[in-house]
């Protein structure tokens, strides 16, 4: 179960690394996935199974399709990937860094407290994401609201931004 | 724009800056700023030229990158202290971070570069609305954490006075100086944040009021650029009489109301025994008082610098509501006699 976890660490970290190294945004967008799909695993790994899914089903199969069809509306002619010198190198720069960092705070508290956020007695178990999730039904209500009304102010300017195709504000597509 | 969306927009500002008012959570208070610039980009962008694009997409970013800052620094302090409250986080790291992350919502220096540069392609109402309501917000997280790191926040506010008034200079743009401006006045509300919250938010209403009276003076005027101040003697006598009197009095002169803030500031700051800052500060005012003046000077002019053959520019009936002009104008010439009331009215507040 460690060495699982230890692998799918390792697979955000050079996930990430693929995206901060700056290659084309189709590239970037796979690293993301991998990202998202190495914390997914995290977080079922810690009992957040809940929260998970619905990374995955909303950040992946939501968010980033979104931006797939965005950046392929947007296409260039020469993509540049990890085969390229600029965007290898910055990789490589990067994973030194995380390597050297990790070397250097080894070894702290904070390696080995990793747990989940569940509480349980005899009879009763409290999973902490479906919790969670009973909570800003419930408590949470009027800050659920305001989120619900803070997307649709979102749509709205989305809309403003982009009405007009041609005349309006974003004029290159 | 289609009044239905303005007023979803408008509503939208307004209720960003309540969320945050009313927040004792990061979170919360985090929603309320990213409302606020969501809000604003289409109002922004709504003239649909490539400078207020240009100007909508820097500030969007800024402020995004800014937001997300604040929302890594409160989660780590989530993590330190087990708790969300605002006025209990007292880990020195997330209390830096957020700091910065809002001096950079602000344009406060040395964070200060994208703000000429966002106003400049703005037209004037909506300059006006990102140099006063946009910076409430911030303002009212930064009074409530600034009791933990005192030397960062008047290092802050040094380096903005000064920064903001060395900046503002060689400008011929008037969106650019008023954006120094800003700059050089959030840094006289920083220095004595330490000593007097209630100081603060007086310099903060004074600047808000004389900011709105610079930006609807140059919009009643029409003009965004100093050689069209020339001609605002045939267009409006009492605005010309009156609008170097408001200049002065951004620049601090007594016997106008803008003298208040920065004597009080500095008394506050002689009071506590830190008369270098107080030097400092005065004599940085003298810097934002040279552009000050040369806007009044160019206001004092009859005909703009232009060639023989230049033509005048048109002199139409002005439909702008002169009620806001006119309030804000008063207000920012004549406060300096009632000071003790004013005193009073504010300082047991904050």
């Amino acid at each position: 179960m460690v060495y699982m976890t230890y692998l799918l660490l390792i697979g955000l970290v050079l996930g990430l690394a693929a995206v901060a190294s700056n290659p084309s945004p189709y590239f970037a967008a796979l690293g993301l996935v991998t990202v998202a799909g190495m914390s997914c695993g995290i977080l079922v790994g810690y009992g957040g199974s809940f929260l998970s899914l619905i990374l995955f089903l909303i950040y992946l199969g939501g968010m980033l399709v979104v931006f797939a069809y965005s950046a392929a509306l947007a296409s260039e002619p020469y993509p540049e990937g990890w085969g390229s010198w600029p965007v290898s190198t910055l990789m490589l720069v990067y994973v030194l860094l995380v390597v050297c960092v990790s070397v250097f705070f080894s070894g702290g508290w904070f390696e080995g407290s990793w747990v989940t956020v569940d509480e349980f007695s005899e009879f009763t178990l409290f999973r902490g994401d479906s919790g969670g999730v009973a909570l800003m039904y419930s408590s949470g209500g009027g800050v659920l609201m305001l989120g619900g009304w803070v997307l649709l102010l979102t749509l709205f300017v989305v809309l403003e931004l982009t009405r007009g195709l041609s005349r309006g504000t974003l004029r290159a597509v | 724009m289609n009044p239905y969306v303005l007023s979803i927009l408008l509503m939208g500002l307004g209720l960003g800056t309540t969320v945050t008012f009313a927040s004792s959570h990061w979170l919360l208070a985090w929603m309320g700023l990213e409302m606020n610039t969501l809000a604003i980009l289409p109002l922004m962008a709504q003239h649909h030229h490539p400078r207020a694009v240009e100007a909508a997409t820097k500030y969007f970013l800024i402020q995004s990158a800014a937001a997300a800052t604040i929302l890594f620094a409160s989660s780590t302090n989530a993590w330190l202290s087990g708790q969300w409250d605002i006025q209990h986080i007292t880990h020195p790291l997330p209390t830096v971070m957020i700091t910065i992350a809002l001096s950079l919502k602000l344009g406060l220096a040395p964070l200060h570069a994208w703000l000429p540069e966002v106003v400049q392609g703005l037209d004037l109402t909506t300059g006006l609305v990102l140099s006063t309501w946009q910076k409430l917000a911030p303002f009212a997280l930064l009074l409530q954490i600034s009791p933990e790191i005192p030397l960062l926040i008047t290092s802050l506010g040094l380096i903005s006075m000064l920064a903001g008034g060395w900046g503002g200079l060689n400008h011929t743009q008037l969106r650019k100086v008023l954006a120094y401006s800003s700059v050089a006045h959030l840094g006289w509300m920083m220095v004595v944040m330490q000593f007097s919250t209630s100081l603060t938010a007086l310099a903060l209403l004074m600047y808000v009021i004389m900011t709105t009276s610079a930006f609807l003076t140059f919009k009643l005027l029409k003009s965004t650029d100093m050689n069209s101040l020339a001609m605002s003697w045939a267009k409006t006598p009492s605005v010309t009489a009156l609008a170097p009197m408001m200049l002065l009095s951004l620049g601090g002169l007594p016997p106008l109301s803008g003298f208040l803030p920065k004597w009080l500031i500095i008394q506050e700051l002689t009071k506590q025994e830190l008369g270098l800052v107080a030097t400092v500060a005065a004599l940085s005012a003298l810097l934002s008082l040279f552009f000050y003046l040369r806007v009044c000077y160019c206001l004092t002019f009859t005909s703009s610098p232009n060639n023989l053959a230049g033509v005048a520019p048109w002199r139409l009936e002005s439909k702008q509501i002169s009620l806001p002009l006119a309030t804000s104008t008063s207000l920012s010439i004549l406060l300096l006699p009632i000071s003790p009331a004013i005193l009073s009215l504010t300082l047991p507040l904050f």
